[in-house]
């Protein structure tokens, strides 16, 4: 007979490596469902945010001019929409992602925090084929490369940490409030207005320029273009709002989310 | 056997659900505000109702379960089994009481939850796996043995979405009990795949229990809990109604929804029924030796079938009809008062009839009578009713027929082995 195991009144951790296999098979399977006969697979990944930038240019550059730093337009506005659909795609199908996977946590335990977590794993795959398009984007433009791009895996980290805390904030309480999910998608749409992605920080009126610090986004976006684009050290004072306000609210939605899952198989 | 190790404990384990239609933000808000104001809490909502009512699907459930147990749970639909099972399993969580088990648990709740049919079969083993606590180095070491017992070695590189059922099933049932568990609960769910599937799932669960496993088994076959399990749990209500060896709390739950499936039907016979309706049966019934209605004939203990019946003109020599059928098998025995003896010559008005078996060596189940009425040369028949009337048979005190549960079959007769040692020469 096997050795005896302790009689425990929690679910039995699992293996790190379990763990993190297991998200990557999560992973996996989102991605090749998602993917699964379309023609293009990852390209339509790039689409979205050089659809997106295509307008903004035809619209907002003939208004006036609001890139910085002598950048042109178009890169301007592409190397804030890369983050920016990263997050808004992961945090989309994440706050459905629970209830979509209402038959396995109805049926198996495993840590609930997994399935989100998957969600904005796969969209990483996305964030990287966008991503290559900025460095097109430059070279065709001619903007050059400084040794601030090397901010760009610790912004990086910023986003995804960001990223997680709101997509587990909202799939948790998905699952008790379906409300929820149209208001994040109403929520999203302003969102994109009110972070510095069709303008820059730096022309955000004075009265205003607070509130739009306050959105952990800000901080990020404007990072990722100083780093990235505009070759210069970012604004370090937004830059620290943002990664404190990331700090806290990821925090807070692990425990939240952790205090929750042990209902989820109840009212989902 | 006191020496085995505890696995699984429930302490006064109690579960409630919200019933009713599930809250939202406007709810959310308005109870607030009741709040603010300092009412009774849940004002608006009682007005929108029945968000508050609850429903208990365990109450104060407390037993133990010690390694190496096959474990039968039985009860009628929302006696709390599934909710048992869910609560091992940490899908769900104890309203109040503590659930402690050790070790791995495996849950069939549903085979093949987990896959996902655009991932290949190869995939959806590691996925599944992993959806158990499996590391990729564990389920390296068993993929082979997956594979086989499922029988998908030609398919495993295909998408699970051009599997068929039956297949999908396997390949869940094979990952679950090849994911090295302490504990495996099963629910219903060896009705699907063919005949010798099940009986492969149900061998290789006993050898799981044989190795110190502990397998946690729902059926509504008893004869499969019989088969897998040494003792069974019944469920009632959210109840605990009594646990014990499994042929005994078998036997005694059967014979309670025998007795309920009885006392669900009147004798009053008027649907499922044909015949001509020169003479008709007016009240069947299942009387013991000494005359008091049954509904349960103890195996191998006389049964008698007393019939009431209305003639509505003078009808010659008429045939009475006695047929036992098996719900499942088919006609057991027919009997026919043909003898001259056994009939009268003629009929007239209200009369009664009676057949005595004088033992009924029939194997512990539900049976259902055929009873019909004829004319002398049974061409035509007057009257015929199916499956009005039905009785249980309950095993014999103790022992039945030979005490063992692999018998099977309808009859029980008394039989033993004789064995003698030949020397060879």
């Amino acid at each position: 007979m096997a050795a005896t195991r302790p009689l425990l009144d929690y679910a039995e951790r699992i293996h790190p490596a379990a763990y993190w296999e297991l998200l990557m098979n999560l992973t996996r399977r989102e991605v090749k469902g998602r993917y699964s006969q379309t023609l293009f697979g990852v390209a339509w990944a790039i689409a979205q945010p050089l659809a997106t930038m295509a307008v903004f240019t035809l619209v907002f550059a003939r208004l006036a001019n609001l890139s910085e730093n002598g950048v042109p337009y178009p890169v301007f506005v592409y190397s804030g929409l890369v983050p920016w659909f990263f997050f808004l795609n992961s945090v989309n199908s994440g706050t459905m992602s629970l209830i979509q996977y209402r038959n396995i946590v109805t049926k198996t335990y495993f840590p609930r925090e997994i399935i989100p977590l998957s969600q904005v794993c796969s969209r990483l795959l996305d964030f990287g084929a966008a991503a290559t398009l900025v460095a097109v984007l430059m070279a065709y433009y001619n903007v050059s490369v400084t040794r601030w791009v090397l901010l760009v895996p610790g912004l990086f980290v910023l986003l995804v940490a960001f990223t997680i805390a709101v997509t587990l904030l909202t799939s948790a309480v998905n699952v008790f409030y379906r409300d929820v999910s149209p208001v994040v998608q109403i929520g999203l749409q302003l969102w994109l207005y009110v972070t510095p992605i069709a303008y820059p920080f730096s022309r955000v009126p004075g009265q205003w320029k607070t509130w739009i610090a306050l959105n952990p986004l800000s901080g990020i976006i404007e990072g990722f273009r100083s780093a990235i684009v505009y070759g210069r050290a970012p604004d370090w004072s937004l830059l620290g709002l943002s990664a404190m306000l990331t700090a806290v609210m990821l925090i807070g939605a692990v425990v939240l989310f952790k205090r929750l899952d042990k209902y989820f198989a109840d009212v989902i | 056997m006191s020496s085995r190790p505890t696995v699984i404990r429930f302490e006064s384990v109690t579960k409630r659900y919200r019933t009713g239609r599930s809250r939202t933000i406007v709810d959310l808000v308005a109870s607030s505000v009741d709040r603010l104001r300092g009412r009774n809490q849940d004002n608006y909502s009682a007005a929108r109702g029945r968000i508050g009512s609850t429903v208990f699907a365990l109450r104060d459930v407390t037993f133990d379960v010690a390694a190496g147990t096959g474990l039968g749970i039985i009860g009628s639909n929302g006696a709390g089994k599934t909710t048992l099972l869910k609560l091992i399993s940490r899908v769900t969580w104890p309203t109040s009481g503590k659930v402690r088990v050790a070790g791995r648990v495996v849950s069939l709740i549903e085979l093949g939850a987990g896959f996902h049919p655009e991932l290949t079969g190869r995939e959806n083993v590691y996925l599944g796996a992993g959806l158990f606590g499996l590391t990729r180095r564990e389920i390296d070491a068993r993929f082979d043995e997956i594979v086989q017992f499922a029988e998908v070695e030609r398919l495993i590189d295909t998408p699970m979405k051009r599997y068929s059922s039956g297949l999908y099933a396997r390949l869940g049932f094979s990952v679950a009990i090849n994911s090295d568990p302490d504990v495996v609960l099963v629910d219903e769910v060896l009705a699907v795949g063919d005949a010798a599937f099940r009986r492969r799932a149900i061998d290789s669960l006993r050898r799981l229990i044989a190795e110190g496993k502990t397998v946690l088994f729902i059926s509504h076959d008893i004869w499969n809990v019989r088969r897998l399990c040494e003792r069974t749990i019944w469920m009632d209500e959210g109840r605990v109604r009594a646990v014990g060896a499994a042929s005994e709390i078998a036997d005694r739950y059967m014979e309670e929804v025998n007795v309920r499936a009885l006392a669900n039907r009147n004798n009053a016979l008027q649907s499922h029924r044909s015949g001509t309706g020169e003479i008709r049966y007016t009240s069947v019934q299942i009387v013991e030796g000494d005359g008091c209605p049954a509904g349960i004939v103890r195996e191998g203990s006389p049964l008698v079938v007393r019939a009431s019946y209305q003639a509505a003109s003078r009808v010659a020599r008429p045939i009475f009809q006695i047929a036992i059928i098996d719900v499942d098998t088919g006609l057991v025995v027919a009997t026919a008062s043909s003898h001259p003896a056994d009939a009268p010559r003629s009929v007239e008005g209200a009369g009664e009839v009676e057949c005595v078996f004088e033992s009924v060596p029939l194997r512990p189940r539900q049976y259902l009578l055929r009873m019909t009425i004829t004319d002398a040369h049974q061409l035509v028949s007057y009257d015929v009713v199916t499956g009005e009337t039905r009785f249980a048979v309950g095993a014999a005190g103790g022992r039945s027929g030979q005490g063992s549960d692999d018998e099977d079959g309808i009859v029980s007769l008394k039989y033993r082995f004789d064995h003698r040692l030949r020397a060879m020469s």
